[in-house]
Order: C-alpha cells, then sequence, then structure tokens
C-alpha cells in the first residue's frame, strides 16, 4: 500500500434529531436540514462544496435513486455526486469514501450525506430482502439472534452475561441521555438492572426488547477538505488517520463447530497492526461503536479491542467504559439510542470527531481527547473501522 | 495528476432474458474470464484488497444488491464499497481510490437483470416523489419521450434522421459479440415501429437487457504486473441537474456539458473535436445520440440534426460497440461504453477496430431524462 | 369532587405556578382575589409581584386586593376555559368584580399560560363506547383490559364484537390483551406525549397477551378530545399510503437448481471446494474463500448436529407469505453430516421439540409429502431419537 495522497481534515458535522416522527418533513427537507446545519458548521457555503456523496438504504423506503429526489435538498446541482450503499455500513463507508476522495486529489472539498426515514418504508420488510429471495428469506427474522448471547451466557456464566449486557445497555441510555438528539432516552438507573434483565419482552431468547436498537429517522452530514483548506477553513480541522472495511460471504454461515474470525477483530488485527498499536485501550481515547444491541456492543468491545477472556467484561464491571473511565464507549448513546441506519454509521465517526475538537456537548468527555476509533456495522457481519485524530503529529512520528 | 491505469475488461454478453444465470453466475464467468486475462488474485498480499461493486437493489429486487454477489467479486474479508447509480461512476471512485494511496488495485464489477423485474417502467416510476411525479405516473421512459419532443423542436431531429442513428447501431452491435439486438434493420423499419411514447418508437428505444462487467485498475507502479497494454484513466466528470422537470430547460444538455468540462480538464483535453478519436455515448434512446454528442462538444448547441446527415458519428467513431441501443441494462450500461472504449484503446475491439485510437470518451446517464450525467477520459 | 365542563375549580388555581409566565410580570404588582361559590368553589389570593408568584387559599371571603372577583364556580370555569363567554358574563352579572378590572383585563393573560384541562385516562376509558367506530371494527372480536394505576387509573375491559363495543369495569379474566401501567402513562400515551415504542421498551407499559391487538386497538376509536381543550392549530399534514408492487421472475442459475432438486428427492447438496475442500451448503458458485468456482456436488446430512438455538419470541411476518408466524418458534443452527465444522446450516425446529432441544443433539429433516423443488419441500428438523 502506497503513503497517503494528502491527509483529509473533517470540518464541519450537522445531524438532526432522531425520532420516529418526521412527519412535518419529506426525505429531501429532511437532508436540507442537516445540510444546512453541516455548513454553518464549517461556517461555508454550497460554493465552496466540490463534491457530494449520498447513502441510505432505499429499499426500505423504496425509493429507486433517492439522490435525484433528494437533489432538493442535499445541494448536489451543478456538481459531482457519488453514491454508496453499502447496507448498515453506508454511513462509515461514505466517510471511507470521502477520505479516498479527497486524499486523492479530484476533489478537494466533499460533503458527505447519510440518510433514512425509516417510517416511510418496511424497516422488517426490508431487513429481510437482504436474504436471498429463493433460500432463506423465509428463515430471517430481521437482524434478530440471540446467538450472541447464548455464547457469553455458555462463557461467562448466566448471571454474569446478563448483567453485563444489561450494566452495558444502561451505561449506553445514560450517555443518550446527555445527547440533544439521541432518540430515545429513557433514564435508566442502575437499580432497574434486575428488574428489566428479568421483565423485558424477549424478542428472541436472552435477547430482549431492553437490549435492541431503534428505528429511527434523521440524517447526518460531514464536511471533508484537504489539510490545505481544512487549516485555511476550520479553527479545529480534525484529521482521519486510516480506515478499513471487511464484507463476508453472503449467508450467516458461520455458526459452525468452529467458528471463523469476526470481521471486527480482523479489520481491528490489520489495521492497527499497519498504524503500530499495540494497545488500544491504552491509545484510544474514545470508541464510537456501532452497537445494534447491548449483546453485541458488549461481545464486539473484545473483538474491537483485540481482548481475551472476560477483559472486556472487567472493563465494563470497573467502569472504564464510563465517560470518565479510561476508554468511553459511545458518549452519543450508540446505535441502541439512535439509529438512522443510512446515517447510523455516519454518526458514529461524527460524534467521535466532535470529541476530538471538544464541542460534543453534554456528552463531552472530560479528559484530553486525542485519538478516537469509530466502527461500523452491517450487511453479513461486515465491518468498517476508521481512526481519527486530533492533530497531524502521528505522521511525524512515522516519518521521523 | 498519476494516472491509474485500465488493465483488463471482461463483459458479459447482454440478452434480454438470462433465465438460467443468476447474478452470481453472470458474475463468476466474467470473473474467470479476466483472471485468465490477467493472473489477478485476491491474496492479502499483492492481490485484490478493494473491490467497487455497482448494482441497484430497486432492480435487483434485494436489499444490499452487493451483498448476494459478495463471494464472486471476492470481497469475502477485503474492502467493498456498492456504487448504487449508473455503473460508470464507480470508475471515478475505484480511480480516487488509487490516487489517495489507500490501495494499488482495485476490481470493478457491475451487474443488473432488467428482465428480473415485471416492469422496469415501475422500477424507474419510484425514482420519482411519492406525492406529485409517482402519482402522475413518470416514469424514465415517458419523461424522456418530453425531452425527446423539447430537442426534436430545438435541433430539428427528424424520423429519419433517428432511423439512421437506430439502423447504424444494429450495424455495429452485429460486430460486436457482446450485444444483445444485433439484427439489421432498415430505416423503414424504425420509421414505422409502433410509437411507445410519441415521439419515441418502440425501435427508438433499448431492448429490455441483463449483463454483467468487470475490470481490473491498478496504480501506474503495477499495471505492468496484469498486462502489457494498459489504457489509462486520466478524466473524470460528473454533474447532477434540477429534478423536477419543470425546473430544466430539458434540451440543454445542463449536467452532461459541466461534467464533460471537468472530465476534459482533468485529462488535459482542451478540444474535444480535436483530441477525441472515439466516443462511446448511452443511448437508452435514438434521440439521445445527438443529443448527448452535443453535450459533449462534437457538435454545437442545436446541431445534433446535420451531425446526423453529415456522419458525425461515423467520423467520431460513435458507438462501435452498438451503443446502449444495441441492448444493455439500465445500471450497467456506463460499463459496456467504458470496455468497448477500452477495447478499441487496446487494439482488442476484433471487427469494431477503429484505427488511430488514442484517446476515447465514455459517458452515462442516469436519473429522469438524463439529470445526471457521467463522463470518463481514456487514452493509450 | 364537582366538575364543571371536566374541570374542578381547584385544578385552575393548583396549575397555576406551573402555567405562570415571570417574563410577562416583571413591572406588576398586584394582588387578586377570587370568592367562588358553589359546590368546589373556595377563597383563594394570588399575589404577583415583579416576575413572581405567591398562591394562597384564603379561610372565608378575600376583600383587600387591587381586584377582587366574585363568580360561581361553573361560571369562573367556564369562562376560564373559553366555554362561556366572558363579556356576557360580567353584563349577566355572573361574575363580579370589585377594585381596579383593568387588572384582570390586562395583566392575567400576560402572567398565564391558557390553562388546559387535566385529561384523567378514566375519561379516556370510559369515553369508549362514544369514540368507536363500528366501521372500522368489522369482523373484529376482541376484549381489550386495561389495568391502570394512579390517580384516575382503574380496571375495565372492553368488549369489541359484531361491530359494537361495549365498556365493563371491570377486567375480565379472558382479555385478547390486558396493558397495565400507571394511568398517566395511558394518557400520555393516548394523547401522543409519549411514544408507543419508548414506553413498551423501557418497561413502562407492560402487557400480557396479544400485543399485536394491543397496537391495532388505537384505530378503532376516534381520537379523545377533552371537554374544554382549545382547539390546537396546526398544520395539517398530508399522508399518502400506498403499497408498489412489482412482481419478479428469479433465476436460480444451475448451482441453486441443484440444491432444488436435490430436496425434491429428499437430499441435501453441498458445493465442495476444489481447492480448500469446504463444502457449502446450500451449494454456491465459488468458494467465497478461495474465489474458485465449484464445480463439484457432494451428497450431505440428511441429519446434523446442533451448535447454536435461537428461540423466537418477536412475531414477524412470514415475508414470502406476509402471515404472522406462531410464536414461540425454535431456529436452529447445525453443521450437517459430512459438512466442514465451519459451515453452518439454519433452519427450523419441530415445534414439539422446542422443550428438548439442546445444542449438540442430532436432527433430522422433516420433508413436506409432495415436493416440488422449492423451499417449502423442507418443513423443518426434529431430535433424531
Amino acid at each position: 500500500m502506497a503513503k497517503k495522497n494528502r491527509n483529509v481534515g473533517i470540518v464541519g458535522i450537522g445531524q438532526t434529531e432522531y425520532s420516529s416522527h418526521k412527519e412535518h418533513q419529506n426525505q429531501a427537507e429532511m437532508v436540507n436540514e442537516a445540510v444546512r446545519y453541516a455548513l454553518e458548521d464549517a461556517n461555508i457555503t454550497l460554493d465552496d462544496i466540490d463534491c457530494v456523496l449520498h447513502g441510505n438504504m432505499e429499499l426500505f423506503e423504496m425509493v429507486f435513486q433517492p439522490d435525484m429526489w433528494h437533489s432538493l435538498g442535499s445541494g448536489a446541482y451543478g456538481k459531482d455526486q457519488f453514491r454508496i450503499t453499502t447496507g448498515g455500513t453506508t454511513g462509515a463507508s461514505l466517510v471511507c469514501a470521502a477520505d479516498n476522495l479527497v486524499a486523492s486529489g479530484m476533489y478537494d472539498v466533499v460533503m458527505a450525506i447519510g440518510m433514512e426515514k425509516l417510517q416511510e418504508g418496511h424497516t422488517t420488510g426490508g431487513i429481510t430482502n437482504m436474504a436471498d429471495p429463493l433460500w432463506f428469506r423465509h428463515l430471517q427474522t430481521g437482524a434478530l439472534t440471540a446467538t450472541t448471547a447464548t455464547m457469553m451466557m455458555d462463557e461467562f456464566g448466566e448471571e454474569r452475561a446478563k448483567k453485563a449486557a444489561m450494566k452495558y445497555r444502561i451505561l449506553m441510555d445514560k450517555h443518550a441521555c446527555l445527547n440533544p438528539r439521541a432518540h430515545r432516552r429513557f433514564g435508566l438507573e442502575y437499580e432497574q438492572a434486575d428488574d428489566l434483565m428479568n421483565t423485558s419482552p424477549q424478542l428472541v431468547g436472552e435477547l430482549r426488547l431492553i437490549h435492541m436498537c431503534s428505528q429511527s429517522d434523521g440524517a447526518c452530514v460531514m464536511i471533508f477538505a484537504s489539510e490545505k483548506k481544512a487549516k485555511k477553513m476550520c479553527k479545529t480541522p480534525v484529521w482521519i488517520r486510516d480506515h478499513i472495511t471487511v464484507h463476508r460471504e453472503e449467508t450467516f454461515n458461520n455458526f459452525g463447530i468452529e467458528m471463523p474470525e469476526m470481521t471486527h477483530h480482523y479489520a481491528a488485527r490489520k489495521l492497527f497492526e499497519r498504524n503500530g498499536i499495540k494497545d488500544p485501550v491504552e491509545y484510544f481515547d474514545v470508541f464510537e461503536m456501532y452497537d445494534p444491541s447491548a449483546w453485541w456492543g458488549l461481545d464486539w468491545a473484545r473483538e474491537f479491542l483485540l481482548l481475551k477472556d472476560d477483559e472486556h467484561i472487567k472493563l465494563l464491571e470497573d467502569g472504564e467504559f464510563d465517560l470518565d473511565g479510561k476508554l468511553p464507549i459511545n458518549p452519543s448513546g450508540g446505535v441502541t439510542a439512535s439509529n438512522p441506519i443510512g446515517a447510523t454509521a455516519m454518526l458514529r465517526p461524527a460524534e467521535a470527531a466532535m470529541q476530538l475538537r471538544g464541542d460534543a456537548g453534554p456528552q463531552q468527555i472530560k479528559k484530553k481527547v486525542k485519538h478516537a476509533l469509530a466502527s461500523g456495522f452491517g450487511g453479513t457481519l461486515w465491518s468498517v473501522l476508521m481512526m481519527l485524530e486530533k492533530d497531524l503529529d502521528w505522521q511525524e512520528v512515522e516519518n521521523g | 495528476m498519476k494516472r491509474v491505469a485500465v488493465c483488463a475488461v471482461a463483459q458479459h454478453k447482454c440478452d434480454s432474458n438470462i433465465w438460467h444465470k443468476r447474478f452470481q453466475g453472470m458474475l463468476l464467468d466474467v470473473l474467470e474470464d479476466i483472471q485468465k486475462q490477467t493472473g489477478m488474485h485476491f491474496s492479502e498480499e499483492g492481490g485484490v484488497r478493494s473491490i467497487v461493486s455497482a448494482s441497484d437493489d430497486v432492480f435487483d429486487a434485494r436489499t444490499i444488491s452487493d451483498n448476494g454477489i459478495t463471494d464472486v467479486i471476492g470481497a469475502h474479508y477485503r474492502e467493498e464499497e456498492k456504487m448504487a447509480q449508473e455503473s460508470l461512476n464507480a470508475l471515478g471512485y475505484a480511480m480516487s481510490i488509487i490516487l489517495s494511496g489507500h490501495e494499488d488495485v482495485v476490481y470493478v464489477a457491475g451487474h443488473c437483470k432488467e428482465s428480473q423485474g415485471e416492469s422496469r417502467n415501475v422500477c424507474t416510476n419510484l425514482s420519482y416523489d411519492p406525492f406529485y411525479g409517482r402519482a402522475m405516473g413518470l416514469d424514465y421512459t415517458n419523461v424522456a419521450a418530453l425531452q425527446a419532443r423539447a430537442y426534436m423542436e430545438k435541433s430539428g431531429l427528424t424520423e429519419e434522421q433517428m432511423a439512421k442513428v437506430v439502423v447504424r447501431a444494429r450495424q455495429w452491435a452485429e460486430k460486436n459479440p457482446y450485444a444483445n439486438a444485433t439484427e439489421q434493420v432498415e430505416l423503414g423499419d424504425v420509421m414505422y415501429s409502433p410509437m411507445l411514447c410519441d415521439p419515441i418508437r418502440t425501435m427508438h428505444a433499448y431492448p429490455v437487457s441483463d449483463g454483467a462487467v468487470v475490470m481490473l485498475l491498478a496504480s501506474e507502479e503495477r499495471a505492468h504486473e496484469f498486462t502489457d497494454n494498459p489504457v489509462w484513466l486520466t478524466g473524470f466528470g460528473s454533474c447532477m441537474d434540477s429534478y423536477f422537470l419543470g425546473d430544466r430547460d430539458l434540451a440543454s444538455n445542463f449536467a452532461l456539458k459541466q461534467a464533460a468540462e471537468r472530465a476534459y480538464k482533468m485529462a488535459g483535453v482542451k478540444d474535444a473535436r480535436k483530441e477525441i478519436d472515439l466516443v462511446e455515448v448511452m443511448d437508452c434512446y435514438a434521440y439521445q445520440q445527438p443529443m448527448w454528442l452535443e453535450g459533449l462538444g462534437f457538435c454545437g448547441d442545436g446541431e445534433g440534426a446535420k451531425f446526423i446527415d453529415e456522419e458525425g458519428p461515423a467520423k467520431y467513431n460513435v458507438n462501435l460497440s452498438g451503443g446502449m441501443l444495441a441492448g444493455n441494462p439500465i445500471m450497467t450500461s456506463g460499463l459496456y461504453r467504458m470496455a468497448e472504449a477500452v477495447l478499441q484503446l487496446k487494439g482488442d475491439a476484433g471487427e469494431r477496430q477503429a484505427a488511430d485510437v488514442n484517446r476515447a470518451i465514455a459517458q452515462s446517464t442516469t436519473g429522469g431524462a438524463g439529470q445526471f450525467h457521467t463522463v470518463v477520459v481514456l487514452e493509450k | 369532587m364537582a366538575e364543571y365542563f371536566g374541570t374542578a375549580v381547584e385544578d385552575i388555581f393548583n396549575t397555576m405556578e406551573e402555567r405562570f409566565l415571570s417574563e410577562g410580570t416583571l413591572d406588576v404588582d398586584v394582588t387578586i382575589g377570587y370568592n367562588i361559590s358553589g359546590e368546589g368553589g373556595g377563597n383563594w389570593k394570588v399575589t404577583i409581584k415583579e416576575g413572581t408568584l405567591k398562591v394562597e387559599d384564603a379561610d372565608g371571603e378575600v376583600t383587600d386586593c387591587t381586584a377582587v372577583l366574585n363568580a360561581n364556580a361553573e361560571t369562573f370555569v367556564g369562562v376560564t376555559l373559553g366555554k362561556l363567554d366572558a363579556g356576557e358574563a360580567f353584563s349577566s352579572g355572573n361574575i363580579k368584580v370589585d377594585g381596579d378590572l383593568t387588572v384582570l383585563v390586562a395583566i392575567l393573560p400576560k402572567a398565564f399560560k391558557p390553562f388546559k384541562p387535566v385529561i384523567k385516562a378514566s375519561a379516556i376509558v370510559e369515553s369508549v363506547e362514544e369514540r368507536f367506530l363500528p366501521e372500522k371494527a368489522e369482523g373484529v372480536d376482541i376484549k381489550i383490559g386495561y389495568d391502570l394505576s394512579g390517580d384516575g387509573g382503574g380496571q375495565w375491559t372492553v368488549v369489541v364484537k359484531d361491530q359494537t363495543c361495549t365498556l365493563k369495569e371491570v377486567l375480565d379474566d379472558d382479555c385478547t390483551v390486558i396493558m397495565r401501567m400507571e394511568a398517566q402513562v395511558f394518557v400520555d400515551l393516548n394523547q401522543g406525549k409519549l411514544d408507543g415504542g419508548t414506553a413498551f421498551s423501557s418497561g413502562q407499559v407492560k402487557v400480557d397477551g396479544d400485543i399485536g391487538v394491543a397496537g391495532q386497538s388505537a384505530s378503532l376509536f376516534e381520537k379523545y378530545v377533552a371537554e374544554g381543550a382549545a382547539e390546537e392549530e396546526g398544520e395539517e399534514l398530508i399522508s399518502l399510503k400506498c403499497v408498489p408492487s412489482i412482481n419478479q421472475r428469479y433465476a436460480t442459475g444451475p448451482t441453486m437448481g441443484k440444491w432444488f432438486d436435490g430436496l425434491k428427492e429428499k437430499k441435501f447438496f453441498a458445493s465442495k471446494c476444489p481447492q480448500c475442500g469446504r463444502t457449502l451448503v446450500p451449494p454456491r458458485e465459488i468458494c467465497a474463500q478461495c474465489r474458485v468456482r465449484c464445480n463439484e456436488f457432494v451428497e450431505v446430512g440428511p441429519d446434523a448436529t446442533v451448535t447454536l438455538i435461537d428461540v423466537v419470541y418477536y412475531a414477524s411476518p412470514d415475508p414470502l407469505t406476509g402471515k404472522i408466524r406462531e410464536t414461540p418458534y425454535t431456529a436452529l443452527f447445525m453443521v450437517l453430516d459430512g459438512v466442514s465444522r465451519d459451515e453452518s446450516f439454519a433452519h427450523d425446529l419441530n415445534p414439539k421439540d422446542i422443550d428438548r432441544i439442546k445444542p449438540g443433539m442430532k436432527v433430522r429433516p422433516v420433508w413436506a409429502e409432495k415436493r416440488m423443488g422449492t423451499y417449502r419441500d423442507l418443513l423443518y428438523f426434529e431430535i433424531a431419537d
């Protein structure tokens, strides 16, 4: 792999509130709202944008080539435009794409838009359409499975695993309550853990309603610029250091007697190796992880951070994933709080970037945040993983 | 700017009904073809680690349409992004992956089966906003008809000239082993074919088609590992026009002109008429061939009709593949356009080979009445 | 307690603090006395001074204030809610004011947000029969139970049958569904202040019985509008419902075709990778790991070993028929005999084995009697003993 052609900075971020009631806006208007916030945040106008990137899961809203309609609100008129859609990972893919497009030198300023208006479609229908129509679609239950919960209970004991998953869930809700844009903010307290563990309706096995992510509407927009322009445009540009995407074969066939390495683990392994990160828990100051359920969030903490045995549960139990812990996870509340699918995976680097900038609002981590990790998830257990930095000093380390 | 190489292309023959293969089968055939040509592999060290696919969820009737074909495009434990637009845009994106330094080799794979769904018009109707456009029954065919009428008024394009375009397309398609509609026709056959959507007749429209195209791109440093004869991707540009038909001047080529301008600028092309030897345009309907050629600058504004009579398309080696009129699926046509341009530049176009081809253009469009255009410049 | 237009006199005074608009009274310094006669009436003294408010119960008649309002309870409530015309009430002597009348006219509107009648859960439930929409209840035969705790709560059963609706003031045993929650949660849900999904997920609402019925029941009734509630001014939102439908004709291709042919014969065929030897089930054209065409087929199974079990409680619709599946049902992940250890196969379990199934057990397929080479040929798996 060659050296990166030039650095890419994040200079603007805009998000709508996430909710299940956006009847007052059509899709193009909702996109426009987030675009305006991002332009304002970046202190630029549409004239400064060279290229627009668009993404969502079109089969949910059943609109063919929605970027055409959304051009009413996206500002793509007269501009180059790309549309990339990769399921749940869409938002993160858009960030990777923006990085590639700006780093290439083909464009100086790129605006990426991730959006979803699930209430205008049929979400479960949309998800089951992921499976082959002739085999497996009849068996698919949307994105719901308790296999991870089952495996964690086998490994750590039923009581400890359930308690840990619930603690993770409540922690995520506490973070969400600090996030003015989050969709679901229940106000859960740790004292409720035992009750919720046993009374929240079961969806599949031990995967209960309380553990599962929401279905939200909303849009997220990020603006990227070349290093030169970023430094000129923006007081606090933050930087994309590296990213990796890992897809998997067509079917969910990985629950056999032997299980292959998860894409999360593979992605982390490759990304950290080529960037010289030996201890991710030490190195990173924040991790915005795409956690579609509390069970997955907890399990994948082990995968992404290359931990072993119960190290991830210990970190959770010791409060290290809290806002004031060693490695806060999802100060935004994560995916269980807000899940506007086409945008969800963009929220992760967006929120991580805000932490690096120091303006994440009530959910800002108090300690200095210099190194951020963000992940995306989708498809048949695909992962996208990216590293964001507050300063460009890692490069001097590489070259020096 | 550094150059990105197109090492090889592999096309699946287009047909109106590839009932005996699913997408996976089609893409595997072309994968094997391109592997034979280049020796490419997907190993972690030195192989393809980045893939750009191009397909549409609505036409595939499958959420995350790249999910179904992950295996046959080699994306298992590799990077992959799906270009959910007309496939030619995948080239611009693949170009950026290489120019950014992220990866040196990129595999591009596009597919589409128009025959799978009962009606491609119902699919394109879904592109219109639910309250007004969709309710009115707009789809890409009847909207193209509106544009055709506007263009005919502006340029004076006649039935006979449109028929000439189709007749010529079939003549070239006959020489293209990958084309769909190769049956030869005469002017009268076209001019008196039934009206599909006034002024577009059935024979002015591209037939329902299924197909798949793949390409291998590499950085300049590594191109030689895969081919002795790379073709260079030197320019890329795209542009979006307004959405509501009433906001647009349908005959103006607003988006195409800008897309072309940006692609030419990147490639250092100052005068298309002097510097381009071959053109592949995405002519879904006969009127689009002269109209897109105007937008690309091969003749003046409003002069497309004259251009046809003066044998302009022959002079500029336009659509020697037969073009889209010979039948390619809507989302994959751009890759077919580019594949022909690549073969011509490499000197591998067989019976269709034109002489002295040093620089070529491939163009594609999507959205109703060409709302969005993409232009790619290639050279030997 | 005496209520007029659905509201008690003391509700108006009890909500003054929360309705108070301090910014509108920064230059105000007045006292207002209220002597409300009749059932539910009382005496109050309200002091508004430079942005602050004090509301005091008074013993007996209030006299010494900037303005004193005397009225009977019904008139007082009616005028406050806008149900009775204030001018008329004053002219007819139903309201008498001693002192500075302008205080009431000029200051009160600036000082308080309009009173919105408190909606009680009991009022909502008790009005179901009037709000029932028989045309929406064709073919509906259900009993909805409400178990609401707290002020305004109670237990009711709403019986909908033969396009009629009957309310019972008890909670029947045989309700199709029973919804249990705090009365205020019920009111907030009903008035759109709380989102159903949120309430349910966070445990504020507990449901016994058919959740689907709970969701559908709202459509059988007109929205509850409190007596005396001011007309909400809002834009009417246009909503269009449409189900686009495009018939599809899918190709199986020869590889998947072999799988379906096998099912007809009660056989499972896997494709085998010539490079790594992996067996893929259902068979696929290519080995995703080796990127090599898999031309060889091997017969595998029919028995399998279970690796993981998913017990599904969530009643999702069968995507191919639209029917809601009966729950709970069990989905299995298994490794068919003869298949590589890292290739799992998924299918459903015969419902009769739901209580016995454990990972590690052997299962065997159960076939449809008539097989035509589709997914319907394989019904489910059952314990092989």
